[in-house]
């Protein structure tokens, strides 16, 4: 993260160890998302990401799950996604990656 | 412009939005063309998969070329709602795997991208179908 420019299209908050996203999943917001899995990484924490707040994602935002999940599999966890809407999981079923990740639940 | 009443219109001379390279302007780039697609009378889906194509084509063009200025032209008529961007780029990678990505989902949302550079310029063309309404 530069800290030269707020993004106020996404913030990430820690609940319950898992990361709570609100907002756009894109080319700005996808490094704000990375600075928290990593954050989480480091701590020895299993990456858990809710996306009940989450409405847009492109292809920086999916880049960016995928690299944790990648990381995550060379530990054997594999990354959870809860609350996932229906945006963020016809970016999953167009790229062939849903089953890179464990998705719990989907989006009330 | 249309001189009916009816909220949306059926064509208008191309739209044209000059950004800095700077991602967080991909924003300001998907409501302009929400709300040019509202106008056409584009259906909730149509609008999603247009934001979709406007940020992967800013994707592509910010974080492959050279940045420089992309230009983003939007139109539509009655069958299409039609994104073309451009910057120019001295070393654009065609082959580049996450811009094999983006066309991907390009591709996925039914943009039917068209990436091309030619003279130094990079340019993406994502054409949304829209539905037949009478």
């Amino acid at each position: 993260m530069s800290g030269q420019m707020n993004n106020e299209a996404l913030s990430t908050e820690i609940v319950d160890d898992a990361i709570i996203v609100h907002g756009d999943i894109d080319m700005a917001g996808s490094p704000v998302l990375e600075g928290a899995i990593i954050q989480q990484e480091s701590a020895g924490h299993r990456v858990v990401i809710d996306l009940a707040d989450v409405f847009f994602i492109d292809s920086s935002g999916l880049r960016c799950l995928l690299a944790a999940s990648r990381r995550g599999q060379t530990n054997g966890a594999t990354v959870i996604l809860r609350s996932v809407g229906h945006e963020v999981r016809r970016l999953l079923e167009i790229t062939g990656t849903t089953e890179q990740f464990d998705i719990q639940s989907d989006r009330e | 412009m249309s001189d009916d009443t009816s909220a949306s219109v059926s064509s208008i001379d191309p739209i044209v939005l000059i950004l800095p390279p700077r991602p967080e302007l991909s924003r300001v780039a998907r409501l302009a063309s929400s709300a040019l697609a509202s106008i056409a009378g584009c259906t909730v889906d149509e609008i999603e998969d247009i934001k979709i194509a406007v940020s992967e084509i800013l994707i592509a063009l910010i974080e492959h070329g050279d940045q420089r200025a992309v230009r983003l032209e939007f139109s539509f008529d009655a069958d299409t709602f039609v994104v073309v961007g451009t910057t120019e780029t001295e070393s654009f990678d065609l082959d580049d795997p996450d811009l094999g990505l983006c066309r991907t989902v390009l591709e996925g949302v039914g943009a039917t991208p068209l990436i091309a550079v030619v003279d130094g310029t990079a340019s993406i063309t994502a054409s949304v179908s829209r539905a037949i309404t009478n």
